[in-house]
């Protein structure tokens, strides 16, 4: 059983609580005016310890900008993991102990589901119902639902076939009982390492869709959003582009290490592979 | 043949199940295609004479069947937004696309599976955290930040390519090349990642297989082993892996096409989308969930080729 204490645990779990800080803490200490201040005369300013990160093409300060803009980052990340845990769970418990034909039925929908690749699931559902906050939760936990049901109904299989839920049958014990007190706390350890991996992958559909302008709307602060409003100052001011998009890597970086390192410790058979 | 005949039977179901995830997506919301057309401009009459004229009144189940029977004949009815035809906006499209996709595939093959062996064969050592540092760092960072650096790189900076736009091959084909280079690196850097990442836990599970160990007491080089012996039996599982990749390349083609102004069917589906063009919205959706299936259907046939143990059974 490896533990998180390595090199790539300690510097996973780092990033993550150095983002998740951020993401708590910046919209307690820092009033949104300032980073939507715009600033005429301090436009496209390099980093430097006046403007720590530099400005935009408004004067606006990056460095607030970024610390806020993990705030939207995480927060739309972590409620459509929570979404797609809502969907995808209940969905893969029933598939995986009921079996026969509603684990048909339920399947077939999940895997036509997975046939979208789920950005574009996740963008034509943010166009249709109107790009804002709330719908680009609600986009990206619904295109990822069917891989956590996938996964969950897996595991559910395996569990519901040992031993111990065969003896808890025996005793009389209800199929609501069993999936609460046996399959559940079972399965909790995949679902974790989804998880995790999952909101790395919903901080970048966030950043994608938001790069689109299907996605957070502006003025609220997001990394996508930054990095779409950079484009057309490339060539005079790099760091408006790069700072953001550090930003994005650094977070989803964290937790990729957090995940293969949780994935080596709850999976004993589990072959590496980084 | 028989498995053959299976898996078309279920690919056709599957198609049709996507149709109607589609329609029922894109209709959602009441605002519909004729207030869409209209805008805020239309009276209460012309409005209510359209919807009748495009058959919005009538069941759902009507509309449906109407478009799916449009889409397998041919009519995939009209874009809003470009006031075109939609199967003939597609044609020169899915070519551009398919370029892209095919050339970012490459790539990321041949960049992946060298970076995979010298990990596995180095595993622990300093090549091997280069080549998973390379992999987690692919993987982390989005697409579309790729394609910037991409742009200041080898576009602003260097001025070898070109950042933006489409040329077709039949007009010149290096230049179309040139174009798709930068989208399809962009494209095929995360894909690369996860390759490399599956290249080196496959090799490492086959290394330590103990016809391995027979071929070095045969005293065989280590070359051999490893690309003859260990490379064949691990390939399998990164062609799978690339298959199901495919899905999340089709998918980024949006934004990369978008950052890039490569008029592929990326691009189409997003100008259907920030119009809320619906026609157009089906019509794309549809269309690349389409090809992943039949993708993944190709990767299946690939894979048995590839290990003949799998029949086709």
């Amino acid at each position: 059983m490896k533990s998180l204490l390595n090199p790539k645990g300690l510097i996973g779990l780092s990033l993550v609580t150095l983002f998740a800080l951020m993401a708590i803490v910046a919209p307690i200490f820092i009033p949104e005016a300032l980073s939507t201040k715009i600033n005429v005369t301090a436009r496209l300013m390099p980093p430097s310890f006046e403007h720590f990160f530099g400005t935009d093409q408004l004067g606006r300060e990056l460095f607030y900008r970024v610390l806020l803009g993990a705030h939207t980052s995480l927060l739309i990340a972590v409620s459509a993991v929570t979404i797609s845990i809502l969907l995808g769970l209940p969905i893969g418990v029933l598939s995986g102990y009921f079996r026969g034909w509603v684990d048909h039925g339920l399947m077939r929908l999940v895997d036509t589901l997975l046939s979208f690749p789920a950005i574009l699931l996740a963008l034509a559902i943010s166009a249709i119902l109107g790009p804002n906050l709330q719908n680009t939760v609600l986009a990206i936990g619904i295109a990822f639902a069917p891989y956590l049901a996938r996964i969950v109904r897996g595991e559910t299989l395996k569990v519901s076939r040992l031993p111990y839920v065969e003896a808890a049958r025996s005793q009389g014990a209800s199929d609501l009982r069993i999936i609460r007190r046996h399959i559940l706390p079972n399965i909790m350890a995949p679902v974790i390492v989804q998880a995790t991996i999952s909101v790395a992958f919903a901080i970048l559909a966030e950043a994608g869709l938001s790069f689109l302008g299907l996605g957070t709307q502006p003025p609220t602060p997001s990394w996508g959003l930054m990095i779409q409003a950079s484009r057309d100052y490339l060539d005079v001011a790099a760091w408006t582009a790069l700072v953001p998009g550090i930003a994005v890597a650094l977070a989803v970086l964290g937790l990729n290490m957090l995940g293969d390192v949780l994935r080596e410790m709850l999976d004993p058979t589990f072959v590496s592979d980084a | 043949m028989r498995y053959l005949l299976n898996r078309i039977a279920l690919l056709i179901l599957t198609l049709l199940l996507i149709s109607v995830v589609t329609f029922v997506i894109t209709n959602i919301l009441p605002g519909n295609v004729a207030t869409m057309i209209l805008g805020t401009r239309g009276s209460p009459e012309t409005l209510a004479a359209l919807e009748q004229k495009l058959g919005l009144n009538d069941p759902l189940l009507t509309q449906y069947g109407r478009w799916i029977w449009g889409m397998v004949q041919g009519d995939w009815g009209t874009s809003l937004r470009f006031k075109e035809p939609i199967s003939q906006l597609m044609g020169q499209k899915m070519l551009a696309s398919g370029i892209v996709v095919v050339m970012s595939l490459l790539i990321a093959l041949v960049l992946a599976i060298p970076l995979g062996i010298i990990g596995a064969v180095k595993q622990n050592r300093w090549q091997d955290t280069l080549s998973s540092g390379t992999a987690l760092l692919g993987i982390s960072l989005p697409d579309f930040f790729w394609g910037i650096v991409l742009i200041l790189l080898f576009s602003r900076g260097l001025g070898w390519l070109p950042s933006s736009g489409f040329v077709s091959p039949t007009e010149d084909f290096w230049l179309a090349l040139k174009h798709a280079l930068l989208p399809a690196i962009a494209l095929g850097l995360s894909l690369m990642a996860h390759l490399t990442r599956m290249t080196r836990s496959a090799m490492l599970e086959v290394i330590s297989q103990d016809f391995i160990r027979v071929c070095r007491a045969k005293g065989l080089g280590e070359g051999s082993i490893i690309f003859r012996h260990a490379l064949r039996n691990a390939v399998a599982p990164v062609v799978t892996v690339a298959g199901l990749q495919l899905g999340y390349l089709f998918g980024s083609i949006i934004v990369v096409e978008s950052l890039f102004n490569f008029t592929g069917m990326g691009w189409l589906t997003y100008q259907g989308l920030l119009n809320r063009d619906m026609p157009l919205i089906q019509a794309t959706v549809f269309v690349i969930a389409a090809v992943f299936m039949l993708s993944n259907l190709i990767v299946d046939l690939i894979y048995t080729v590839l290990d003949p143990r799998i029949g086709l059974e």
